[in-house]
């Protein structure tokens, strides 16, 4: 994830990409990342340290996250438990690292395949138009209408509660709206010289939409994905919340929080130290969008 | 402007059918069964199964279960209930209050909060104030509404020692306890909303007050405060109004999270059940309703551009 300023780098081939500093190379791109956007830049690497926890958590945690220990039940943040215990003894701290595993594992599979049904829905909705595009239209706003959090429950309680189908009912959620905004760019880049030129010169259809639309709209995708992968981190800790994502013994943020729900008034830390957790991730996400977003497009800056 | 009124409802009417048989169609086809969901763990003979799925019509083709539900529908029938043994539509609106006033609390507290922010921040752009609103504004944005009703109740139960009546009160049998129940869940339900409102508003604030418009009024001799509230502000509403438009699906869905939260009965916690209890009649009626109040309120929303900005009136 640290990487998406490197890759994002728009292709030099392209004519629209002129005003996007063509010839600039990745690394400089990069770098020019970390200067106009510092912030972004330490969000990305909130993102690298959530990511290295999520590989790590097993060298880096200094309790076994599923090891009860009756003799310490509820316990407050101490030297032994650094951020408490909860009712079976389990240290926090290590569920949490743990449990960093199944947001990252649920955030980038989600966000990739809406990435690449939703693009491809969007850019033949787009360029293609006609009935195509109106019964595309017609299902997506059907399932816009449904409160995400709904259509999401819905999907994951018929399916069972397993890490896949939570990962299909996010799918299902966010692919709609990549559909959206690749068909808006795919609309915008349609009316291009470029496109015209193209079709001139006798390329197909298929070409056309992989080779001019797609390029062109890689920071817009970049931006939703940033931002889209908060979304689903929530998302997914919203359904283990309600039982229905996740299942337990798996240490995962919305679980954690569903156990501690009961213990509030008894043992605060088990409902503060994971939100936390998932707050700081989705926060780094959200910044980081925002930071790509100003970054693609200097016009925007205020 | 009543052409593309009629043209919007007509295409919501289509939305609303496609999602209706969508849903109607995806419930039947995917393993699961309702009657074994309502029966629980009793030990029943196959001949009582094959009575309550006949019961439930669910023995016949799907076309034809989806025929009846609509003869019923035109008729104001939407079915009776799997597990409450009770007609939906009577359920449904007897809960359906209780979040729309949740819905309404949260988003007339995130618009005031909004709004104030934004306004704040594009005055006194790029200030130390400005900062911190900003970036209160994203950590809003980050934080799960559902979390922050853990917290909220948390804090007041351990710290204030107060917690809300147990037992649910209507606002007209008792308006007190009421807003007292409805106080922490709508607040945290309407700090997303809050937290984009004050990010739209700062930025659509910032464009209206780089507007000719504006250099000419101050040019005149407006004071700042008519400059401000009666010009920038009403013509940077526009964008505020979609977007609480757009947002009304998530702020509705998180009604389901926290009526679980704080144990309120309402719509939210009704859909819950109907889906842990594969209640479908009862799914389908939530369903319908969500989708035609999304529909409506951003109809409405588009409604009100013509009566915010009277250009748009003609656009059309």
């Amino acid at each position: 994830m640290s990487d998406t300023p490197m890759t994002a780098a728009p292709p030099a081939t392209d004519a629209a990409a002129a005003d996007r500093m063509p010839t600039e190379s990745r690394w400089a791109g990069l770098k020019r990342f970390v200067r106009t956007q510092p912030m972004g830049a330490v969000s990305a690497l909130v993102i690298l340290v959530f990511i290295v926890l999520a590989f790590g958590a097993s060298m880096i945690a200094p309790h076994d996250p599923l090891a009860q220990d009756r003799t310490a039940i509820l316990q407050g943040p101490s030297a032994a438990h650094l951020l408490g215990s909860d009712d079976l003894g389990r240290d926090v701290l290590s569920r949490i690292m743990h449990g960093s595993q199944i947001s990252l594992y649920v955030g980038t599979m989600t966000i990739m395949i809406s990435l690449l049904l939703g693009a491809t829905l969007g850019i033949a909705s787009g360029y293609l138009g006609g009935p195509v595009d109106a019964v595309l239209q017609g299902f997506i706003d059907a399932m816009l209408s449904i409160p995400p959090l709904i259509l999401a429950l819905f999907i994951a309680s018929l399916l069972g509660p397993s890490v896949q189908n939570v990962i299909a009912a996010l799918a299902v959620l966010t692919v709609p709206r990549f559909a959206r905004i690749a068909r808006g760019e795919m609309l915008r880049i349609k009316s291009e010289d470029f496109i015209s030129a193209a079709v001139v010169l006798g390329a197909s259809r298929t070409r056309i939409m992989l080779r001019h639309g797609l390029p062109n709209m890689v920071p817009s995708l970049i931006v939703v994905a940033s931002l889209g992968f908060g979304t689903v981190i929530v998302a997914e800790a919203a359904l283990t919340f309600l039982g229905i994502g996740t299942p337990p013994p798996n240490p995962s943020w919305g679980l954690m929080l569903s156990q501690g729900a009961t213990y509030f008034q008894v043992a605060p830390w088990m409902i503060v130290f994971p939100g936390l957790a998932i707050s700081a991730t989705v926060l780094a996400f959200n910044l980081l969008g925002d930071a790509l977003r100003d970054f693609f497009d200097p016009k925007l800056v205020r | 402007m009543l052409q593309m009124f009629l043209r919007r409802l007509a295409y919501g009417f289509l939305i609303l059918n496609i999602m209706t048989i969508t849903l109607f169609v995806v419930v039947r086809l995917i393993p699961g069964d309702p009657v074994r969901a309502q029966l629980g763990d009793a030990a029943v003979s196959p001949e009582r199964i094959k009575q309550i799925t006949a019961e439930f019509g669910l023995d016949r083709p799907v076309w034809e279960q989806l025929a009846s539900w609509y003869t019923g529908a035109v008729r104001g029938d939407f079915g009776t209930s799997y597990s409450l043994g009770r007609p939906v539509g009577e359920v449904v609106f007897a809960r359906l209050p209780l979040t729309i006033e949740l819905t309404f609390i949260a988003v007339a507290l995130a618009v005031t909060i909004g709004l104030l922010m934004g306004v704040v921040s594009a005055v006194r752009r790029n200030g130390w104030l400005d900062n911190v609103l900003r970036v209160t504004a994203v950590t809003g944005l980050s934080v799960p509404n559902f979390w922050l009703g853990l917290l909220l109740i948390t804090f007041s139960s351990v710290v204030l020692r107060w917690v809300p009546p147990l037992e649910y009160r209507g606002f007209f049998t008792d308006p007190v306890a009421n807003l007292a129940q409805m106080a922490m869940p709508a607040a945290a339900l309407g700090v997303v909303l809050a937290a984009s409102i004050a990010r739209l508003s700062r930025s659509s604030m910032l464009e209206v007050l780089g507007a000719d418009f504006v250099r000419t009024l101050r040019a005149k001799g407006a004071p700042e405060r008519v400059v401000l509230f009666k010009h920038a502000l009403r013509n940077s509403m526009l964008p505020v109004l979609t977007l609480i438009g757009v947002q009304l699906g998530a702020l509705l869905g998180g009604t389901v999270i926290l009526e679980q939260v704080f144990a309120l009965p309402g719509l939210g916690r009704t859909v819950f059940e109907a889906v842990n209890n594969r209640d479908y009649p009862l799914l389908q009626m939530c369903v319908l309703l969500y989708g035609a109040i999304f529909i409506v309120v951003n109809i409405v929303v588009d409604m009100c551009y013509g009566w915010v900005n009277p250009r748009m009136r003609r656009a059309d």
